[in-house]
């Protein structure tokens, strides 16, 4: 035996740990202590974010002024496409009670508008966007040409684009109107504005997009978007970018501008009464869809976010409500064993 | 012509040629036909897969309408922006093609991608994998993979077992298929071959009992009853040169005894060394061969032969023995020959000093009737220790002598010719003329033999009943040997309130056997159960419910031939109901073919995992049918193991092949799948949900990448760590605690219901990765006020938490965290991030803009306090449930795993106490064994001398005239003993 053993290679398994399942391991199990102790923490440091968020969303202010129906008028002009080229404008009056200190933000707010449709999203070139070649419409059906000349930017994204004016004054002394400052650029994802969006590379913009037409919707060509500062135009034009980053949700919040803190404005919008100069162009009631002026401030974890204060909270809570049941559980038990 | 089975003896070599062989010769006729086998949870598999796909159907038509209705109302209006397809007419339309795409995208949750994903070019670019992604790859998910990987990796675990390696024959255990690991933790029915499975048949003198002095128990050097494993040294034949050097005795008293010359011992090992039909053959001086008929016989003789009795030679009327060194031969003036109904033999010899003595050896319930009176005191003694053998399962031989006159002597000579040359029942009057000279018998002493069983034969079977694995021996042995057998690996005890023996020949004596043995049973359950309301109709159905809950246990042992028509298709349930009822069950003389028969009733009645064990050719058959079929890799041959799905060369290892191996690898399948469902749904339903904000458009939620990665990269290999190296209690835990392999024999571990309930948790875990996410981003923007609810943003977060909520998931579910594990499941995690960024990077899109659109989501979505707090969030809703739940669960309703586990972290360092099985000391019924795979009809072989060879022939006399006749009455003679077609092989086989 001896001998064949050594002739032969052995037949015997490896004793190796492995082989024979003995690997060095760590038994997890589900101690009283640990899961006591895991809920108890849990729900404390739920509870505490909880109320963390709560108050600081507490401390954001924020004001919305839906103008759908305000501007009923406007509304039913654009519902018919022919109008497209009748200007339309109206005046909305609003006060602001309480100062609203330190940066403020004005949003545009949609409802109803279905920025996530599967077709929607896809219907965009990204190499167009990035200016390797405008002419390149591939994927942006329906709006890829118009009579076969190609649609800068081209696709249903693009198209839609929102392009209401939105104008906000400050009453000054009851008697002055003055126009708020307003930040139209920093208002993108540096990654999109930098990388994502750059301009066909020609010295002046509107020889790059020559041989391209605007998308129908657009009252003007991409390269004249912003009419006060030539770099912010073409697809690198903020106000294009933040429409280009396509919501979630059907209702959603997109920046428009950031208050620009100077003059009175330093301190952020003084309370007093206000008025939003609103020139009219996109149509939403034509979907049954809504829109809104919203004027807010942020705290550290962003915007509004009550419900991620309140999910805190709630959680924290049930939390413990489980753990002290538990508890009693785990206690009837030790004591019948 | 040598047909299979026969064993040639007295001759060293012979020409051979094989004449019939192939597909129709009996054996293969026999062995049945090979199908493919599934494992149970592969069958339940395929029901929910179906279920699954009518799931996804039903997912499909909601959203498929939900789209329609949404076209119509608001879709129409919004065509300003995105007109519909011209394909596209109606919302109708857009419903059906909705559907599809649904079908499409949701379609992870069916485990077998059962159709062909429809990419690129399909009617209307409203269908998935329209031209954006083009060269994706849909990933198959990698279900029925990652099960075949698993079931792989359990069978090299089976492979690798030191435990499971036969040192003796240098075999590992062998997993021949990798397909039925997890059923071997689901094993309800055990049906084993005796020969070479139980058994090694080999007898071994073992004890006697001399002038009512019992020898053979080994005492250590204080005195004191020793145990198993704590031998002292055996004791040292060295005095003789003829001792076989392969018997060992371990007391030395009756050497003892030998050796001062105590007349018992002395005629008690002369009867042994005369009193056989044991052949000898000397090929060089002193080494001796013994051919014996019967592998008892052949012990007995080894042991006389050891002792100082050396039987050297016979001729057919002489036996020499060498008595302590003295060559003396007998005259052999008869024999006696041995038969089922006599069970006992003798030999009539005339000594040296022309004494004439009877002895006689024979099964203890016959011979000790025939006793002189003058031995009652005697006798009591004997009985007592043929009691403790029979407790320990030896098989006992009671030994007898008489002296007869000269005179008395010749009458009865010629009394017996004359019968042996009657006409007519020649037999019967041969009978009587025997039982007249065999009485008044002298007692000797008895000996025990031991049917020696393999190693740990009786521990594995008491381990395997106790958890609750019934099993039934099936052999073509006799009755008899098969009842003992089943006694001496405890299968039988004597606790046991009834042992029924169906040996009916006709149809209806087994019918009225069988419900002779039901009606006791339900005697007996109803004076337990009080009140029982009192049934003369059996009716099937009542005898069902009423069998299960029989109390007392009982065993049946039924017979080839009863069988045969227990096995016909009015009587099978009957007959099911009764064995069923029964702890053990033993069928012996059975063919090959009823074998499988037995097997394919259980299996077709019984919703039960069958597991067939067995080493020879005959076995193939069962071996084929039952769920599971393991070879004993032993002396028969190959046929065996060839036909099975696992092999070894031990009995015992089979304890170790189903408590550790099969129920780690039911435990890991189960926790696998489960693990599996729960993830799957968990993923997809999130798109279902998102559907009712998307205008059931077929949006999917996470990036394309993120679709193809999830099953094959994020989640598969934590989970595979996990169906392989999983184990909730150490092995020794489970040899200890056999009750713990009984889920798997309740299928508690993966059923529908643990199906659905996986499934609930997915869905539940679906709803809060889709729902917390939504309800923080629906109002929230970033910290420099830029949108947060953007799509991708969304999709990164959700995306994100669903990886960290499997992770933590599986991590809870890994009961045995090894370095694999860490580094898969951490591994997992960081590989995930590091492919979220490298996809999301500025490199990637500058190369392949259309490709890479998330360029720079992962870095600003995740530089948000507001996500990190929506994962953290999502992580504690989805998973404290699942530890509340489960802890409520262990402190509640602990099952035997979770006990145990408690148990072993609160005596961590204490030794856990071992439930050692205890040696059975009571008094047992006793079984006398005498030769019981013996035939008759040696005897008169021997005394006409006509097998001995020439060469040892003393006398040649004989001519080859009449050398085929003595076969001739052999085989009849057989064929009258057996009742059965071939009488030699204890494994019979019926055309």
């Amino acid at each position: 035996m001896q001998k064949t053993s050594q002739s032969s290679p052995s037949r015997r398994p490896d004793n190796t740990a492995y082989k024979q399942q003995q690997l060095p391991a760590c038994r997890v199990q589900l101690t009283a202590s640990r899961v006591l102790l895991c809920f108890f923490a849990t729900g404390l440091s739920c509870l505490a974010m909880g109320i963390v968020l709560l108050l600081s969303a507490k401390g954001i202010q924020e004001v919305e002024i839906n103008y759908t129906e305000t501007c009923a008028d406007c509304a039913a002009l654009r519902e018919n496409a022919d109008n497209f080229d009748k200007e339309c404008s109206c005046s909305i009056p609003f006060n602001i009670p309480q100062a609203m200190q330190g940066d403020v933000y004005m949003f545009y707010k949609l409802y109803g508008f279905y920025q996530n449709l599967y077709q929607y999203v896809l219907s965009r070139s990204n190499i167009q966007l990035v200016g390797t070649d405008v002419k390149h419409t591939d994927g942006c059906d329906p709006f890829a040409t118009l009579n076969g000349t190609p649609i800068a930017p081209c696709g249903a994204i693009a198209n839609s684009m929102f392009n209401d004016t939105i104008i906000l004054s400050y009453n000054f002394n009851s008697s002055e109107d003055i126009k708020v400052p307003m930040l139209n650029q920093g208002i993108a994802w540096w990654t999109d504005k930098y990388v994502k969006f750059q301009n066909p590379s020609f010295n002046d913009l509107p020889s790059a997009f020559e041989g391209t037409v605007k998308p129908p919707s657009w009252s003007q060509p991409a390269y004249e978007l912003d009419a006060d500062t030539p770099e912010n135009n073409g697809f690198t034009n903020d106000a294009f970018i933040v429409w280009m980053r396509t919501a979630a949700f059907p209702t959603f919040k997109k920046l428009y501008r950031r208050l620009h803190r100077t003059q009175h404005f330093t301190e952020g919008l003084p309370a007093g009464s206000y008025s939003l100069h609103i020139t009219y162009n996109f149509p939403v009631t034509k979907f049954h869809g809504e829109k809104s002026v919203v004027l807010s401030t942020l705290t550290w974890s962003g915007g509004s976010s009550l419900f991620l204060g309140l999910a805190y909270t709630v959680t924290g809570a049930v939390t413990w409500l489980a753990f002290f049941s538990m508890m009693a559980v785990y206690v009837t038990m030790e004591k019948r064993i | 012509m040598l047909l299979r089975g026969c064993v040639l003896r007295n001759t060293e070599w012979c020409f051979g040629l094989v004449i019939f062989a192939g597909p129709d010769t009996k054996l293969m006729q026999n062995s049945g036909r090979t199908k493919f086998k599934r494992t149970s949870i592969d069958r339940l598999m395929n029901t929910l897969v179906l279920w699954i796909f009518g799931f996804l159907v039903c997912m499909g038509v909601i959203l498929a309408i939900g789209n329609a209705i949404w076209e119509h109302e608001v879709g129409t209006h919004f065509q300003v922006y995105l007109p519909w397809d011209e394909a596209v007419d109606s919302a109708f339309f857009s419903g059906f093609l909705s559907f599809w795409s649904y079908i499409i995208i949701l379609n992870t949750v069916v485990p077998i991608s059962l159709y062909v994903r429809w990419r690129e070019g399909g009617p209307s670019a409203r269908l998935r994998w329209g031209p954006q992604y083009p060269g994706v790859p849909q990933p198959d998910l990698p279900l029925p993979c990652s099960v075949e990987v698993i079931r792989l990796g359990h069978s090299y675990f089976i492979n690798w077992d030191k435990k499971m390696f036969c040192v003796k024959r240098q075999t590992p255990a062998e997993a021949r298929t990798t397909t039925l690991n997890e059923e071997l933790g689901q094993v309800e029915y055990i049906f084993s071959d005796k020969t070479g499975t139980l058994t090694q048949n080999i007898m071994v003198f073992n004890k006697c009992s001399i002038h009512g002095h019992s020898y053979g128990d080994m005492f250590d050097l204080l005195g004191h009853k020793a145990e198993l494993g704590e031998r002292p040294e055996p004791i040292d034949f060295s005095f003789n040169p003829l001792a076989d050097n392969k018997f060992v005795f371990w007391d030395p008293s009756l050497l003892e005894a030998v050796k001062t010359g105590d007349p018992h011992t002395h005629e008690f090992f002369r009867l042994l060394s005369l009193c056989h039909t044991v052949m000898s053959e000397e090929k060089d001086e002193g080494e001796l061969y013994y051919k014996a008929q019967s592998p008892d016989e052949g012990a007995l003789v080894t042991a006389a032969r050891n002792f100082g009795f050396v039987f050297r030679s016979r001729t057919p009327k002489t036996i020499t023995v060498q008595e302590l060194g003295s060559a003396i031969t007998y005259q052999l003036l008869a024999i006696l020959d041995f038969n089922n109904i006599r069970k006992r033999m003798s030999v009539i010899v005339r000594n040296p000093e022309g004494k004439i003595r009877l002895y006689c050896k024979g099964a203890d319930t016959i011979l000790l009737d025939r006793l002189h009176p003058s031995t009652h005191e005697l006798l009591s003694a004997t009985t007592d220790h043929l009691n403790e053998y029979a407790g320990e399962g030896l098989r006992t031989l009671v030994l007898a002598y008489k002296d007869l006159d000269e005179e008395y002597y010749e009458e009865w000579a010629v009394r017996r010719l004359q019968a042996s040359l009657a006409q007519d029942s020649r037999e019967d009057r041969l009978a009587s003329v025997y039982e007249e000279v065999e009485n008044d018998m002298m007692l000797l002493g008895a000996t025990a033999i031991e049917d020696k069983l393999q190693q740990g034969v009786p521990e594995t079977i008491a381990l395997l009943t106790l958890a609750n694995i019934k099993i039934w021996v099936l052999t073509g042995d006799k009755q008899e040997t098969a009842v003992n057998i089943g006694y001496s690996c405890k299968m039988l005890t004597d606790d046991m309130t009834e042992v029924f023996i169906v040996t009916g020949h006709t149809v209806l004596e087994v019918r009225e056997e069988l419900r002779k043995a039901r009606e006791k049973m339900l005697d007996a359950s109803r004076t337990v159960v009080n009140g029982f309301p009192c049934q003369e109709q059996l009716s099937t159905s009542k005898l069902t419910s009423v069998l299960e809950a029989v109390a007392g246990e009982y065993a049946l042992v039924i017979n080839g031939h009863s069988l045969a028509h227990a096995l016909e298709a009015d009587m099978e349930l009957e007959f099911l109901e009764t064995a069923c009822a029964c702890k053990a069950v033993i069928c012996c003389r059975v063919t090959p073919l009823q074998k499988a028969q037995v097997v394919e009733l259980v299996k077709k009645y019984k919703k039960a995992v069958t597991l067939a064990i067995g080493d020879g050719a005959n076995d193939v058959s069962m071996i084929k049918t039952a769920h599971i079929g393991v070879g004993i890799s032993g002396q028969e041959g190959i046929q065996a193991v060839l036909a099975s799905d696992y092999a070894f060369s031990q009995f015992k290892f089979l304890q170790r092949l189903l408590l550790v191996h099969g129920r780690w690898s039911y435990l890991r399948m189960c926790k696998f799948l489960c693990y599996f469902f729960y993830k799957n749904f968990a993923f997809t339903m999130v798109h279902f949900w998102f559907g009712f904000f998307c205008g059931f458009s077929a949006q999917t939620v996470y990036d394309q990448y993120f679709i193809t990665l999830y099953n094959i990269v994020y989640t598969s290999l934590p989970v595979l760590a996990m169906g392989v190296f999983d184990q909730d209690v150490p092995e020794q835990r489970s040899m200890e605690y056999p009750k713990l392999y009984e889920p798997g024999q309740l299928n508690l571990l993966f059923n529908k219901r643990e199906f659905f309930i996986c499934i609930a948790q997915g869905i539940y875990t679906s709803v809060l990765m889709f729902f917390i996410p939504y309800g923080v981003f629906a109002e929230a923007t970033r910290d420099d006020g830029t949108q947060l609810a953007d799509y991708q943003s969304f999709a990164v977060t959700v995306a994100t938490s669903l990886v960290i909520v499997v992770s933590v998931q599986i991590g809870l579910d890994t009961g045995y965290w090894t370095a694999i594990n860490h580094f898969f499941i951490w591994g997992s995690l960081a590989v995930y991030f590091a492919i979220l960024f490298a996809m999301h990077s500025n490199g990637l899109f500058d190369m392949f803009p259309n490709q890479f659109c998330f360029v720079g989501n992962a870095q600003n979505t995740l530089a948000q306090p507001a996500v990190w707090l929506t994962i953290v969030l999502t992580t504690v809703v989805c998973i404290l449930p699942v530890v509340a739940f489960r802890f409520l669960k262990l402190s509640l309703k602990p099952d035997l795993s979770d006990t145990v586990r408690y148990t072993q972290l609160v005596r961590k360092k204490q030794k856990a106490q071992h439930r050692c099985l205890r040696r059975v000391g009571r008094t047992g019924s006793r079984r006398s064994g005498y030769a019981f795979s013996h035939q008759e009809g040696f005897g008169e072989l021997i005394m006409s001398g006509k097998n001995m060879r020439l060469s040892s022939l003393a006398l040649s006399g004989f001519t080859t005239r009449s050398s085929s006749s003595w076969i001739e009455s052999l085989r009849r003679k057989k064929s009258d003993s057996a009742g059965s077609p071939s009488g030699t092989s204890d494994k019979p086989l019926k055309g």
